[in-house]
């Protein structure tokens, strides 16, 4: 603290110099923020839309799974999508992914599972729920990582192997920003079970859709719960099975 | 000439302080958007209900003395196990003596249960 005692030696200080100094400090300080600062925030902001969608996108994959395994009828969520777009793509869309799915003793079974699709503006990335993941890719480049797996399981006391396919249809079109609301319902549902005593082989084929390659994510999950890897995209399942139980949900969007 | 006055240094001071109170605020706020699944989601998708209802059928078949009804009494469980809480279950009877004991295997995937019971 400086007292009245102490006298300060104020020779050669210019009040003019001062304020000039003080002013073009403050000048620079702007333009830093305007120049660095503010593309900065910009960009904060948009991957915070992301993260928002990145957790929309789980608890729409939560509302799945209440819709298939606990059999609720319907289920409607309010949400924000900042920064870009959800639409659905159902599954009867041409040209999409395909699931095949063969024992070596039952019919092969064939899978489209459509998705809801969050095409970001800013971050040139897409978050998709399809056949109950939830996979993020980047729209340039191959990458892909899945966010929430699905629920497949192979239960090793009884060998059994149960794949649980889910569709994802449409009444409409339907896309959004903003606030809005994603009402889904649950549609029909399929279920095979098969036996085999001897032991079954069941191999998955995945074909990607050209224009949304996911198949990272899926070759990531796949690999890393008990399946190897027998060709690009082809996939067996390693531990032997007894049964294999497939069931196919249909869960249709409803447009408003 | 004009004598420096620093005597409201302290309304810089606590100009810093409200910012930076500000600042930890807003990235409090900000990591609240990460959350997905919230522990509730988890609590509701345990299958307690399941469980004590197949063990409770499990247990009630016990008393069954005939083999074969047992077995399609197993096989109804697991079927609507199967299609109704989509888990798998597997249950076995060794009969002992006068005692039964009772196997039980449930996996839905999220959950496994295993319990060996052995009738009193």
């Amino acid at each position: 603290m400086m007292t009245d005692n102490d006298k300060m030696n104020a020779c050669g200080v210019s009040e003019a110099i001062g304020f000039l100094l003080i002013f073009s400090i403050v000048i620079a300080g702007i333009g830093l923020v305007t120049l660095y600062g503010y593309p900065l925030l910009m960009k904060q902001q948009t991957s915070a839309d992301e993260q928002i969608m990145e957790k929309n996108m789980i608890v729409l994959q939560n509302d799945i799974k209440s819709l298939a395994y606990k059999t609720v009828p319907y289920k409607e969520t309010s949400l924000k999508v900042g920064s870009g777009t959800l639409s659905v793509h159902h599954a009867l869309t041409p040209s999409q992914s395909t699931f095949r799915i063969s024992d070596s003793v039952g019919p092969d079974i064939e899978f489209h599972p459509g998705e809801l699709r969050y095409e970001s503006v800013g971050a040139q990335t897409d978050i998709s729920l399809q056949n109950g993941a939830v996979i993020k890719r980047a729209r340039t480049g191959e990458g892909s990582v899945m966010l929430a797996e699905p629920r497949w399981f192979y239960d090793d006391v009884t060998k059994t192997l149960v794949i649980n396919l889910i569709s994802l249809n449409s009444t409409g079109t339907l896309a959004k920003t903003g606030i809005g609301t994603v009402q889904m319902k649950l549609g029909e549902t399929s279920y095979v079970s098969q036996n085999g005593a001897g032991g079954l082989t069941v191999t998955l084929d995945y074909t990607p859709d050209p224009t949304q390659d996911t198949s990272t994510a899926w070759k990531t999950y796949l690999t890393r719960n008990g399946w190897t890897e027998t060709g690009a995209n082809s996939y067996r399942f390693a531990d032997s099975v007894n049964t294999l139980v497939v069931k196919r949900y249909d869960v249709i969007v409803q447009s408003i | 000439m004009a004598r420096l006055n620093d005597s409201a240094q302290w309304i810089i001071l606590m100009g810093f302080l409200v910012s930076f109170a500000i600042f930890f605020l807003a990235v409090v706020i900000n990591q609240s958007t990460v959350v997905g699944q919230t522990t509730a989601e988890s609590v509701l998708e345990f299958p307690k209900n399941d469980i004590r209802n197949i063990r409770a059928v499990a247990l009630e078949t016990s008393g069954i003395a005939d083999e074969g009804d047992r077995l399609i009494v197993v096989e109804d469980i697991t079927s609507i196990a199967q299609r109704r809480t989509h888990a798998i279950v597997s249950l076995s009877f060794v009969p002992a003596d006068t005692r039964m004991q009772v196997t039980i295997h449930y996996n839905n995937g999220v959950t496994e249960f295993d319990e060996v019971w052995i009738s009193p």
